[in-house]
């Protein structure tokens, strides 16, 4: 084939295809044979290729949050072994918080990819593992003080050696996790996912050479690159500062400040959270890798939310954090609660930036994953049960549009929430409700903010325990261009008689017929809630989203007893206070 | 004569394919589509082919486009939905997902119906079909008087779990039927016995959305073919690759949801089978997009898990209904070639349409398109499109090109010529998607290439996939109505039951089968099947303990309970080391119950193929590709006898389509006209 320079451009975009098409099949894969409902059924993991250094060429869908990270871990195998240390059917594992991870549950497994014997591309998957031991079921919590408390640490270690087993490591994982079958399941999923994305990268390469693959990668990258410069320059310049706070420590009731600055030029994207509180008693800190990983995920909301995902784009990108800090602590800070500072990462910077690209950005987000975990031993069958998940809550209001209601949080993406029935079926829990929050509202605002969610688990076994993380409890979200704040995640557990309202539980017992309800909070608005259309106003009283007197409250329109808006009414009180 | 016809009813045009049965004479007429009455437009095709009403011996209609437009548009009945206290909001919750990574102004799919007419009522069965409350009369009824102040045309009950107990949707649409009468109701565990609550109601939402319309449309479509004599029974397409009676078709319309392009994947396991392979992979390239399916061993793949609007950026909305499996992307005759920011070139999905077209049409249309790509290289003929219909305009198509090619800085025809390899490697990757990706190695089978455009890309398709054989069949363009003539009556019935699988959880498992089937019996015999008509087919949907999803598993039933489990384990062991390169020594589980019954019809066979007389003399002209310029022989396949042999490169053009054989290629007609060619 005569191949002008110019058919090279075409060959290029065949193969940046097939490679992200290779990751989106180990991607498919690892929830097609998972054993554990936080992989198969709400997604909790990603998948991506790198290049032989360990820099990112091509992602799928997953979460944001560790989309972000899956370099950092490859290319931490990589200083461990070398760039000539590995064989082909080596399976590398690691977890390392400080290094290359987010919290111990968190897995990478990273796989070198070799055709005719040279090494093409490293296939790495992150994925969130039920349970690795640590003081609680379920491993992550929020009372820990120490990393070692949180499950097994895994340095970089072959799991697979030119395709052997490692047994030793094995058994080791059988002894020290509670529900070994669902862990080690799990373990062989995630192996054969990286497998079959392997199966995809060696087809192509044989197809149009391992030369031509090369430099497309470099292209790729490249490309990547000249359009986030390309995107930087159309960004509004300057300095951009925010500050907010987090509910506590993770152990004491002591709030931590946080606050990021913001610089955009022609050359650089820079983040400088260095004037953040201080690495925190508990397990809310956020590991450096994790810091990065969110600050990549506002670059990319602002610079180019639909391109493909490579290492180019990040190369504008500078994030400042001091060692010691909450967003970049030291050993052993324990981080099995990462996400509730890392999230605010990228809520800094989008706080910071919105007023200035309402177009891409809408008012705050109820912002935590509100992670829970309800597990024990199942009375039917008297084995292990773990529900481990993320919920859903309510977005921001924007410019144009009302918040969503019940969607994941940022850090959150391609991710499930379960399907009640299908917890019904696998775990003693009864789902008794699964509404939006009405009752707690969201921020008002001439777009108004979404709803959070209500959903209560009955349980309905003899035992179980509960652990569970709800961020902004005290500092609900934030509203823009004058438009109201969110409202706060929490949660209520009824045990017999007694009742508490809560944001933060460390594996609390629970006994057959106790109920948990789980409430997470609304949006922020977006503008000047008078100035709402009073018609869309009508419209939330009909659907049943706000009240009558709410309307007339927080909206100053009046609705009459036949349901329609009274025009005069609602211009008169309207014109006492023009604005709220 | 008798004749059976079919009718298509696409977008823009209403197309009947009607077949003499003994002549072997196709027939095809084109009207307009007619949106605010999609009867009329069937009858002005069905009165202009000057068929008389008796002549037809069976009749095969398409609700398709008017499911898939309404849903689409969001413009259907006016819904209520009756669901279960605690989850009204189930709809708009959705799964959370945010499919826009990067998105921070996300926006999700708007549900069907709105809060104010999601109603709730009180009752409860568990996960295991057991009764927790009872479900409450008054609840029920106060919903009716709701339904009549609302002014609601359509109902869908959805309870939670109800697909393990449907007895309280039974309920409750009695309770409706009393106080509503005729209203349409439709129930979530009619359409869905699947586990998963948004998507169970989702479907059952969608279905009563479309119901009233499709109601409307199947009975004034039923009442006009009447006046105009037409005795039998007649039938509509359906998603599953079978048809149905129309009076179920007017109860399950959802069904219909994506039958359009199924007529193509049932017409070539039709072709397969005359001419004796089973292992097809189909390419139908039309104006917007194409699609691809595989038969294995003659049989095609049902997919489960069907969404409607799902993109890269959008979660789209699940529906619970078996859709044969075909992969469709943005890549067509109409796909406008574009240039992204960084100076790549692209194609498609945004298509020019029927209005105003490719350039070349000459209709106001000045984005280069795929047909304008072939037109400038020479392969399409500007003076025989459609027969001669159409005449292209080459300057148009060059003048489009033009654009991108200064933005390039190359010429037009390199352009044009890059245009079609980017086409070309989409359909690749979709018909790998299809085949490797599922563990088929596609060199085993053969291309059934149809659709205006299919047999233009077909051989350079095979090639890059080692596909050896290519069948251009007869009309190609309106293969696709001519496969609808070869469906059986079929309905599919899916159950979830999970269970540990061993021999006596077998047992319960069959007992399951023996309800399901009884049901089919029922359904075909009042759509006038007789009972040695009937055909069974037996899916498990397996997995290993602990996994959650499953692994479709063909049952073979009969013979001692030991051997069908060993059998069937085996199996699955098999299919999950072909999907993901693993087996576990792990128990199995069972989650679903999938019977498929076929209700055997008259059907058509296929035809010895009689050449034309006035095939066209052979010609000769230009035809440019990316490795450069070569004259090339120019024949009309009307004047092709059975058994001719042709040796590549060469162009065969036919009013309907135009088959593309590049030099080292050959191809041979056989009996019934269709082109072999050998890659």
């Amino acid at each position: 084939m005569r191949a002008t320079p110019k058919v090279d451009e075409f060959t290029l975009d065949i193969i940046q295809s097939n490679l992200i098409a290779a990751a989106e099949e180990s991607f498919v894969a690892f929830g097609r044979t998972s054993k554990s409902p936080v992989i198969y059924e709400v997604l909790d993991y990603a998948a991506g290729l790198t290049d032989a250094k360990g820099r990112l060429v091509a992602q799928a869908n997953g979460v944001p949050g560790f989309l972000g990270t899956l370099d950092m871990a490859t290319q931490d195998c990589i200083g461990k072994f070398g760039e000539g240390g590995f064989d082909p059917g080596d399976i590398c594992i690691t977890n390392v918080p400080y290094t290359s991870g987010t919290h111990l549950n968190d897995v990478t497994l990273v796989m070198p990819v070799f055709v005719k014997k040279r090494l093409v591309a490293f296939s790495t998957i992150k994925g969130h593992w039920s349970e690795l031991g640590g003081m609680h079921f379920g491993s992550w919590t929020s009372d820990s003080t120490e990393i070692y408390q949180e499950g097994m640490i895994f340095p970089p270690i072959k799991l697979f050696e030119r395709g052997k087993q490692n047994g030793a490591m094995v058994e080791m994982i059988r002894a020290n996790v509670r529900t070994p079958t669902m862990t080690l399941g799990d373990m062989e999923a995630h192996a054969a996912a990286l497998r079959v994305g392997a199966r995809r990268i060696d087809e192509f390469c044989n197809k149009y050479g391992v030369d031509v693959v090369f430099s497309a990668i470099e292209r790729i990258m490249r490309n990547g690159e000249r359009l986030a410069r390309l995107r930087l320059r159309n960004l509004p310049h300057g300095r951009f500062t925010a500050e907010d706070t987090v509910d506590d420590d993770g152990i004491t009731d002591t709030p931590v400040p946080v606050k990021a600055e913001v610089t955009i030029t022609d050359e650089e994207f820079t983040i400088d959270l260095r004037g953040s509180g201080k690495q925190a008693k508990g397990s809310i800190n956020s590991p450096w890798c994790a810091t990065v990983s969110a600050a990549r995920t506002i670059l990319k909301a602002v610079t180019d939310p639909h391109g493909p995902s490579n290492d180019g784009n990040f190369r504008i990108l500078n994030v400042l954090a001091s060692d010691g800090t909450i967003f970049k602590p030291i050993p052993p800070a324990p981080t099995s609660t990462y996400w509730e500072s890392m999230a605010f990462v990228t809520d800094l910077v989008w706080k910071a930036l919105a007023p200035h690209m309402p177009e891409k950005l809408s008012a705050g987000h109820f912002l935590s994953v509100c992670a829970t975990i309800v597990g024990g031993i199942d009375d039917r069958t008297k084995e292990p049960f773990a529900i481990v998940e993320p919920q859903a809550g309510g977005w921001g209001g924007a410019d144009g549009k009302d918040g969503e209601s019940g969607l994941v949080c940022s850090g959150d993406g391609e991710t499930y929430i379960m399907s009640n029935e299908v917890i019904e079926v696998r775990h003693p829990i009864l789902v008794e409700q699964y509404s939006l929050n009405t009752e707690d509202g969201c921020g008002k605002g001439q777009f108004r903010g979404g709803f959070g969610l209500v959903k209560d688990y009955r349980i309905n076994n003899s035992n179980a325990t509960f652990t569970a993380s709800f961020g902004r409890s005290l500092y609900p979200c934030w509203g823009m261009n004058g438009g109201g704040k969110g409202t706060p995640n929490y949660f209520e557990i009824y045990e017999g008689s007694q009742s508490k309202k809560v944001r933060k539980v460390a594996a609390e017992q629970l006994a057959k017929g106790d109920l948990i309800r789980l409430k997470t909070g609304g949006g922020g608005g977006f503008g000047d809630p008078f100035k709402r259309e009073p018609a869309r106003v009508l419209a939330d009283v009909i659907d049943g989203y706000i009240s009558v007197d709410r309307a007339r409250e927080d909206y100053r329109v009046v609705i009459n007893p036949r349901m329609e808006v009274d025009a005069q009414a609602t211009q008169s009180l309207r014109k006492t206070r023009p604005t709220s | 004569m008798t004749v059976r016809a079919a009718i298509d009813v696409g977008g823009t045009f209403t197309d009947l394919c009607a077949l003499d049965e003994r002549s072997g004479e196709f027939l095809f007429v084109k009207d307009s589509t007619t949106p605010s009455d999609y009867a009329k437009g069937v009858i002005n095709v069905v009165r202009k082919s000057g068929l008389r009403g008796e002549q037809i011996d069976r009749f095969i209609g398409t609700g398709s486009t008017m499911v898939i437009n309404a849903l689409t548009e969001m413009k259907g009945a006016k819904t209520v939905l009756v669901t279960t206290k605690g989850f009204r909001d189930v709809l708009e919750i959705q799964r959370s997902n945010r499919t826009d990574l990067y998105n921070f102004r996300y926006a999700k799919p708007k549900p069907f119906i709105p809060r104010r007419l999601r109603y709730e009522v009180d009752e409860r069965v568990d996960s295991t079909g057991m009764e927790l409350r009872p479900l409450s009369k008054d609840d029920v009824l106060a919903v009716a008087d709701a339904c009549r102040r609302e002014g609601a045309e359509s109902v869908a009950v959805a309870f939670y779990n109800a697909y393990s107990n449907p007895s309280h949707e039974l309920q409750c649409r009695d309770i409706l039927r009393e106080r509503l009468g005729n209203l349409p109701i439709t129930m979530s565990h009619e359409l869905s016995r699947e586990w998963r609550e948004y998507e169970r109601t989702n479907t059952a939402v969608m279905n009563a959305f479309v119901q009233p319309r499709v109601q409307k449309y199947l009975t004034s479509l039923e009442d006009e073919m009447k006046r105009l004599g037409v005795r039998i029974r007649m039938h509509v397409m359906q998603s599953n690759g079978g048809v149905s009676t129309f009076e179920q078709g007017m109860k399950t319309p959802i069904y219909q949801v994506e039958s359009g392009p199924i007529g193509g994947v049932i017409g070539a396991l039709t072709v397969g089978k005359a001419i004796g392979t089973g292992n097809i992979i189909t390419l139908d390239v039309g104006g917007t997009t194409a699609k691809t399916s595989l038969i294995d061993e003659g049989n095609f793949k049902i997919n489960t898990e069907y969404n409607i609007g799902r993109t890269q950026f959008s979660s789209g909305y699940p529906v619970k209904v078996p859709v044969v499996d075909i992969v469709e992307i943005g890549a067509g005759g109409g796909s406008i070639s574009w240039v992204d920011d960084l100076g790549a070139l692209r194609v498609g999905p945004v298509s020019a349409g029927a209005e105003p077209g490719p350039a070349c049409y000459g209709k106001g249309g000045t984005e280069p398109t795929i047909t304008d790509a072939f037109v400038l290289t020479g392969v399409l003929d500007p003076d025989y499109f459609l027969g001669g219909e159409i005449r292209l305009e080459p300057e148009l198509a060059k003048k489009a090109f033009e654009k991108l090619a200064e933005k390039l800085k190359i010429s037009a025809m390199e352009v044009a010529t890059g245009a079609i390899r980017i086409a070309t490697a989409n359909m690749v990757n979709a018909m790998k998607l299809v085949s490797v990706r599922r563990g088929y190695d596609p060199r085993a089978f053969s291309i059934v290439a149809f659709g205006g455009g299919g047999p233009m890309f077909a051989t350079t398709l095979a090639r890059e996939l080692g596909v050896k054989r290519v069948i251009v069949p007869r009309v190609p363009g309106v293969f696709s109505a001519w496969g609808m003539l070869m469906t059986d009556l079929r309905h599919d019935y899916i159950q979830t039951k999970v269970v540990k699988f061993n021999e006596e959880t077998l047992r319960d498992l069959m007992a399951i089968v023996d309800n399901l089937s009884a049901e089919a019996y029922d359904r075909l015999a009042q759509e006038g099947t007789k009972k040695e008509d009937v055909r069974f087919e037996v899916v498990f949907d397996v997995r290993y303990a602990g996994q959650e999803h499953t692994v479709p598993t063909r049952v073979v039933i009969g013979g001692p309970d030991k051997k069908m489990l060993g059998e069937i384990a085996r199996r699955f062991a098999r299919l999950h080391n072909k999907q993901y390169t693993f087996t576990l020594g792990d128990p199995l589980e069972v989650v679903n119950v999938h019977v498929t019954a076929f209700g055997r019809v008259k059907k058509g066979r296929m035809v010895e193929w009689k050449p034309g007389e006035k095939g066209r003399a052979t010609s000769s002209r230009k035809v440019y590709t990316e490795r450069g310029r070569a004259i090339v022989r120019v024949l009309d396949r009307d004047s092709l006898r059975a058994g001719a042999r042709v040796r590549g490169p060469a162009v065969i053009e036919e009013p309907t389509s135009t088959t593309i054989l590049r030099s080292g290629e050959t191809l041979r007609v056989d009996r019934f006209g269709n082109l072999l060619v050998e890659v």
